[in-house]
């Protein structure tokens, strides 16, 4: 079956009323229906390495490889350096080279904040005026604070000036299985939906949650939180959750090189969705939550 | 066919009929409500068709404790609801009875009962908080060498948990290495690898006898080419973990290694036929 290229279709190749409506089969002026790839921005990928374990797409040439091999469209990038190293400046610059040797438009980088560290506000400066990044990404529980803590909320109000979006990783992996010598709890959101009140232009995206009890259920309820569904489980479970909360608020991430890269994509494609809910999750939810970006 | 029916993330679905997928860990809720098994079958269903899986192992309580009050009162009033899901889908699932290893008289009883007289091709040992013991123990021996007699499966839950076991009856790897040790000609079917599977698979590597599960844990990348490269490929056979884990998780651990063809097959399938042979022959099931 004849396969539409993507970058033809976004160079115009064909009418703008296909690519409005990419997510649904195309039919041929000689009737015959023809597959149409999926748009899909991943917004939840890591590069370089995981301090425990080598993975198999920890290079970051072959993690664009994979990319590619599934013609995603842009992946929001953050890096595993941020979780444990001081010097952040230095991260995020990696980081920014990174995307930028390998990526062609595909990789954008998503800088590390630690509010515990000294003069952080300088991190989020340069995220945002000099690497012109879309959003940043947080790392509470390893960076040692939690969501009530002033700083956090400070952090949420300067981010929303700059109209960029916050990636609040609530865990890494399961805590069952960390290392003994560096166990931290997920990352407790109880105070986010007062918080997200009190600083209602902030756009919060929460990473590598399983998405299930009240508390979160709450959350999604609030406007400006976002989920990824990652580590969404059971075979219904990405439906499940799409249904369950407001429109707009579900987005594809699959926590590559972490997990396996097709993981997410297979969950949303047992997940049995209509075509406006596969379009909304892969593509429009996350074109949506960064089209305020003032870069 | 519109974006959101094409295949996402998998092969076309010829291939993955080429592997002849049998699945060996599956979990529909057995208990009081029958309703809520055949729920888990129609939730199940989309996933097992577009995996093209041909048979589960689905874990059966038998009426020995090992389920809550209400589906225990239910077993002994009903004994036919224990094996009413092999009936009602006599193509698609073989039966695990679940034991208890805290009652090995009426353990071997059921095991007379329900395997040596059919239907049942195997044995669950849970992690349970009730009726579950580290299976170390010593009131495995009996149990194991029954299961062996008849030619049964035999499959032991474990984890490694950084924080420790939530109940005293949990198992590790690492026990399950001291059962096997004790019985090297019973094959035994390491469950999750341990979850944490870095330490699962060096616990059991040194033992022949013992093959790993694949479901019961994130997607987390580099196990399979961890499992093939320390244990090889013929000890390792998977689990889809349905309906509370998602195909995702579980058939992207096989498909996205990094290993051959060969050995996909055998992880997929045929690993698992080959334990299921013995109890198969003593009750006339013919080979697949």
């Amino acid at each position: 079956m004849p396969t539409l290229d993507r970058r033809e279709l976004l160079h115009g190749a064909v009418a703008a009323s296909v690519v409005a409506n990419l997510s649904t089969a195309v039919v041929a002026e000689d009737g015959s229906a023809r597959s149409v790839q999926r748009r899909v921005i991943d917004t939840n990928v890591s590069l370089f390495r995981w301090p425990f374990r080598r993975l198999p797409l920890d290079e970051t040439g072959e993690l664009v490889a994979k990319l590619r091999s599934h013609s995603i469209e842009q992946a929001w990038a953050g890096s595993f350096e941020g979780l444990l190293h001081r010097d952040i400046a230095g991260v995020n610059s990696r980081l920014v080279e990174a995307c930028r040797a390998h990526g062609d438009d595909l990789l954008f980088p998503f800088g590390s904040v630690n509010p515990v560290l000294p003069d952080w506000e300088e991190d989020l400066r340069r995220c945002h005026e000099e690497h012109r990044m879309l959003g940043v990404r947080l790392h509470p529980n390893y960076h040692g604070y939690t969501l009530d803590d002033p700083r956090f909320e400070r952090l949420m109000r300067l981010a929303a000036e700059r109209r960029l979006t916050v990636q609040l990783a609530a865990a890494m992996e399961d805590t069952r299985t960390q290392h003994p010598l560096l166990q931290v709890a997920d990352v407790d959101l109880t105070p986010l939906p007062e918080m997200l009140k009190r600083v209602p232009e902030a756009r919060v995206v929460v990473l590598n949650h399983k998405v299930t009890g009240a508390e979160v259920m709450q959350l999604l309820n609030t406007p400006g939180a976002y989920f990824d569904m990652s580590r969404v489980n059971a075979t219904d479970g990405v439906a499940r959750v799409m249904r369950t909360v407001p429109k707009g608020r579900v987005v594809f991430g699959t926590h590559a090189p972490f997990l396996i890269y097709e993981s997410a994509m297979i969950k949303v494609y047992e997940s049995n969705l209509t075509d406006d809910e596969d379009s909304s999750i892969l593509y429009e939810n996350a074109k949506r939550l960064v089209s305020r970006a003032s870069v | 066919m519109t974006a959101a029916t094409q295949p996402f993330g998998l092969p076309a679905p010829d291939k993955l009929r080429k592997y002849k997928i049998w699945d060996s860990y599956f979990l529909p809720a057995h208990s009081a409500d029958p309703q809520r098994f055949a729920t888990d079958m129609k939730r199940s269903h989309s996933a097992i068709e577009k995996a093209a899986i041909e048979r589960l192992c689905v874990f059966l309580h038998v009426g020995l404790g090992t389920a809550d009050a209400a589906t225990e009162a239910n077993l002994r009033e009903n004994p036919e609801v224990i094996v009413a899901p092999l009936k009602q889908w006599p193509e698609m699932l073989l039966g695990m009875m679940r034991l208890n290893p805290m009652d090995v008289r009426r353990s071997l009883d059921a095991l007379n009962r329900w395997m040596r007289d059919g239907p049942m091709v195997g044995v669950y040992f849970a992690s349970s908080k009730q009726a579950s013991l580290p299976c170390n123990h010593r009131n495995f021996d009996p149990l194991v060498q029954k299961i062996d007699e008849l030619g049964g499966v035999i499959m032991q839950h474990t984890w490694f948990k950084t924080s420790g076991k939530d109940s005293a009856g949990e198992s590790t790897p690492s026990e399950l290495a001291e059962l096997a040790q004790r019985f090297p000609e019973i094959k035994f079917l390491c469950a999750h690898a341990g979850g944490e599977w870095e330490k699962g698979i060096r616990a059991i590597r040194a033992h022949p006898n013992i093959l790993a599960e694949t479901s019961g844990f994130d997607a987390t990348a580099g196990f399979i080419d961890m499992a093939v490269r320390e244990l090889g490929a013929d000890r390792v056979v998977f689990g889809s973990h349905l309906p509370s884990r998602s195909l995702g998780t579980e058939l992207s651990k096989v498909l996205s290694a990094d290993i051959s063809a060969t050995d996909r097959k055998k992880i997929f399938g045929e690993n698992l036929r080959r334990l299921l042979g013995p109890i198969h022959a003593k009750q006339g099931i013919p080979k697949r």
